[in-house]
């Protein structure tokens, strides 16, 4: 499969483009780094120059109204993206189109438009409550008296937080304070919300509740722009999907492409009771059933099986098996997200 | 004039929050109700000791403006203390400073308005106190002879002391281990600004260079309007003349450091800091 | 006892490998700390320049008392100074726990564990100007010597005391940050000639708080200005120290029993 396979565009919807991105660069200069003493005193008076690029030639649209996710593996250009589409880095080429705005151009203004909550950097004060950096962010926005009250009370509402926003920050929990971040991000009801992260560190119930209030400011209209290396919340909330490594787009569609791109797959995972005469399962990639390969092996008892289900039908497929091997148990499922997501970055990837 | 209001309101709503922030520690300002009056008598004493044994004035100073030095420099502290260099280095090395580019707001005008918000509590809890301490207890006339002078100066050693600090704090850009310039900065200055002794003590070269050196901005000068008279490196100068010295420099510092805040923002936004 | 000698060694190698680590940055903070240094004879420096005295003091007497000082904080700063702060901070983020578990005496522990080459700097300056002034104010007997060592000693005992207790308040007034500099200014009666300040200044440093220990009876003695009422703040110096230790293992107990 090449990479062009992926590049599939979104369908055409008639909805405005909040954010239009075209042919986005950016390049850092570094310095090559010699080792040896005589290198490092050569490169003390003369340095050869390096250029890396952090996003080469990255061109996509998004629809008002959606959730985006960006995936990618660590270093290979989400947040060099994120930090060009809020304003905070300049682009090398391309032209970013953000409600008019170009973010890096009209910093201020734009900043006023846009909401942002980086999971790992706080804006809230440690020592008091919430409701004093809130109000503080009321003044940096210039949100009017009753605007303000209306937002927060809206948003404490949804958020469940009632009495949790008199109490000094410090005291509250890792969810609660998140909670705090994006009514500190929302406040001035901003159209686009960035998300870098945002339920990182978080446990099962204050991440669902996060992608709860997520899903309802979007359902009121908010677009988001969603990074995370948690794949659960771009299943749960992302339309669509696009995925950039080593710097490139390598795919841009809904999840449902994503899944059908990859073919039909089925991942069986099969548990053999012994070693069978016909074993060739064992510490053999090549199954002689057809659109099959061997995944991961647990165990002796245990393996597990990609089937192709364009090349062969499940039924098929158990026939097959029951008549090559004797096994105890069987489950077939759906290829995870995780599975999807890890062999587009190693087919990707792997290029140079 | 819609914007001047909006800037007010920034000015008033983070000096608040900052001042909260501030209050839980208020304690901690409270330590210097003890340790400047301790500091102070130390001092009493050994200029006491001093003059006691000599007689006449020193560099031109009476034992009783000595004594009123060193109160107006610990008073003088109370209000323009700052740690804008601190702040910054922090928010730089922690990757926080993002959030402040992320709003719109300039990250200088948010540390001014922090840094108002927390002398306000100083002058509350340390100026205050220690002012009714050296006047009424210790007897030291703290009145300044120009009050409206006095309080200019001090108003410049308050921006002089944030900028300088602003200007030590954005090499965090640049360095990775910054706090070793802070921290050779800071140690200079607790030399040469004055706090440790007045400067018409040392070699005459070195009082010469101060007048190039923004140490002396920040203490001697407004400690010296405080005492009514100006002199260094021989030179006197008329209280509105050293002022308006003052005055100058702080705006070349002010200069100065938005060439450097550029510079900064522009490594930051073009190489991603 | 060994144990703890062991643990010492122990930390005393981490601390200077550490520094070895970090080399760039040990050497520019023993710079910081040796330009610091230079501060603490500059106002004597500069009073006798411009022909002034401390009366009955000649300049390199009133450094002595000063480099010996210097001497007394910087030795206290690399052995007791850490514990106050690890201590604290232990408190404040409520992981006292950790020592508590482990199968030693958690005071000693944390003084063993908390040396810090850092002030390394403080001491060698402090020793230079020592030297320098010893050369110019005339030789001492042994007896001075043994005087001097006696009182430097007892010194040191009232530093460990006063950093115990200032550490044990941390468990009740949690780590208030500005609480040493409180004793900082205190101790500063010790760094002059006591008889520049008055009688009950005189009495509260040397017999109460026996702050005059730490600089101007160590210097005393190898004067030979020594007084037989200066050698009765040996006692409260180490009172003192059994003070401090008594607060802090109360307050040790205390949390134990609330915190456990």
């Amino acid at each position: 499969m090449t990479n062009e396979f992926y590049k599939t565009n979104r369908k055409e919807r008639a909805v405005e483009n909040i954010i239009s991105v075209e042919h986005l660069c950016k390049k850092y200069t570094t310095y090559k780094r010699e080792s040896g003493f005589k290198a490092s005193v050569k490169s003390f008076f003369h340095r050869e120059k390096v250029y890396v690029d952090a996003v080469k030639d990255v061109t996509f649209q998004v629809k008002r109204g959606d959730i985006i996710g960006i995936l990618g593996p660590n270093g290979a250009g989400k947040s060099t993206t994120i930090k060009m589409l809020t304003g905070t880095l300049y682009p090398t080429e391309g032209v970013i189109n953000v409600m008019g705005f170009s973010p890096y151009k009209d910093r201020i203004s734009y900043v006023r438009n846009m909401g942002a909550v980086f999971g790992q950097k706080s804006q809230l004060i440690f020592d008091i409550p919430p409701l004093d950096s809130f109000r503080m962010n009321k003044a940096i926005y210039g949100i009017p008296d009753k605007e303000y009250e209306e937002t927060l009370h809206t948003l404490i509402e949804i958020l469940e937080l009632e009495d949790k926003v008199m109490r000094p920050t410090r005291v509250l929990s890792l969810g609660e304070r998140m909670k705090c971040e994006f009514i500190m991000a929302m406040l001035h009801n901003p159209p686009i919300v960035y998300l870098d992260e945002p339920t990182i560190g978080l446990d099962v119930i204050a991440k669902q509740n996060i992608r709860e209030f997520i899903k309802q400011m979007n359902e009121r209209g908010t677009t988001f722009i969603l990074t995370t290396h948690d794949l659960e919340d771009v299943q749960q909330l992302a339309k669509d999907v696009i995925i950039i490594n080593k710097g490139e787009k390598v795919f841009d569609g809904s999840i449902a492409d994503l899944r059908r791109n990859l073919g039909n797959k089925k991942v069986v995972e099969l548990t053999v009771d012994s070693y069978s005469e016909k074993g060739i399962v064992y510490g053999n990639k090549n199954i002689e059933i057809r659109g099959t390969t061997v995944i991961s092996e647990l165990s002796h008892q245990k393996t597990t099986l990609e089937v192709d289900t364009d090349v062969i039908s499940i039924s098929e497929f158990m026939n097959e098996l029951s008549s090559q091997y004797a096994f105890t148990d069987i489950s077939i499922k759906e290829l995870s997200m995780e599975t999807i997501i890890t062999k587009i970055y190693k087919e990707t990837g792997n290029k140079e | 004039m819609n914007n001047i209001k909006h800037r007010f309101e920034v000015i008033k709503a983070v000096a608040l929050v900052t001042y909260k922030e501030w209050s839980a520690y208020r304690t901690h300002s409270m330590v210097s109700i003890f340790v400047g009056p301790v500091y102070f008598l130390v001092q009493y004493f050994i200029w006491n000791a001093v003059y006691g044994n000599q007689g006449a004035a020193l560099h031109g100073l009476e034992l009783e403006q000595m004594l009123r030095y060193y109160g107006a420099i610990a008073l003088i502290g109370y209000l323009t203390m700052d740690f804008a260099d601190w702040n910054l280095q922090m928010l730089v090395h922690s990757g926080k400073f993002l959030t402040f580019q992320l709003r719109p707001i300039h990250h200088r005008f948010f540390a001014l308005s922090q840094k108002l918000g927390h002398r306000v509590l100083g002058f509350l809890f340390e100026f205050l106190p220690c002012f009714l301490i050296f006047q009424f207890i210790f007897k030291i006339d703290m009145i300044p002879k120009y009050l409206g002078f006095t309080i200019i100066s001090i108003l410049f050693a308050f921006f002089m002391n944030f900028y300088v600090n602003y200007c030590i704090g954005l090499s965090a850009f640049w360095l990775v281990q910054a706090s070793g310039i802070r921290n050779v900065f800071q140690a200079l200055s607790s030399v040469f600004s004055g706090a440790l002794i007045p400067l018409v003590f040392f070699p005459d070269f070195i009082q010469k260079l101060l007048f190039f050196l923004p140490f002396q901005y920040t203490t001697y000068v407004p400690a010296m309007v405080f005492s009514g008279s100006y002199t260094l490196a021989g030179i006197s100068m008329s209280i509105p003349q050293i002022v308006l010295l003052q005055g100058i420099i702080l705006l070349l510092t002010i200069g100065l450091s938005e060439v450097l805040y550029r510079r900064a923002i522009y490594r930051f936004t073009a190489a991603g800091g | 006892m060994k144990k703890y000698l062991m643990i010492y060694k122990e930390s005393m190698r981490v601390s200077i490998a550490s520094a070895a680590t970090y080399r760039a940055n040990f050497i520019l903070h023993s710079i910081i700390t040796l330009l610091g240094n230079i501060v603490f004879p500059l106002v004597t420096l500069l009073i006798y320049g411009s022909g002034a005295s401390f009366e009955g003091w000649s300049m390199y007497e009133v450094l002595l008392i000063q480099s010996i000082f210097t001497m007394s904080t910087g030795l206290s700063n690399m052995f007791f100074g850490g514990m106050v702060w690890n201590t604290m901070e232990h408190v404040r983020e409520g992981t006292f726990e950790t020592v508590l578990i482990k199968p030693v005496d958690c005071m000693f522990y944390l003084l063993a564990t908390n040396f810090g080459i850092h002030s390394f700097g403080v001491v060698a300056g402090g020793m230079v100007v020592f030297i320098i002034s010893l050369v110019h104010v005339g030789n001492a007997t042994i007896v001075m010597w043994l005087q001097f060592l006696l009182l430097f000693l007892m010194g040191l005992f009232v530093m460990l005391g006063m950093e115990l207790l200032m550490a044990a308040t941390s468990f009740k007034w949690v780590a208030n940050s500005r609480i040493p500099e409180m004793y900082g200014s205190v101790r500063q009666f010790g760094n002059y000639p006591q008889t520049i300040f008055n009688k009950s200044i005189i009495y509260l440093t040397s017999f109460i708080l026996p702050v005059g220990m730490i600089g101007f009876f160590p210097a005393s003695a190898l004067l030979g200005r020594l007084e037989w009422w200066m050698l009765v703040s040996i006692f409260p110096c180490i009172l003192f120290l059994m003070l401090g230790i008594w607060v802090y293992r109360y307050m040790v107990r205390l949390y134990e029993g609330v915190g456990g």
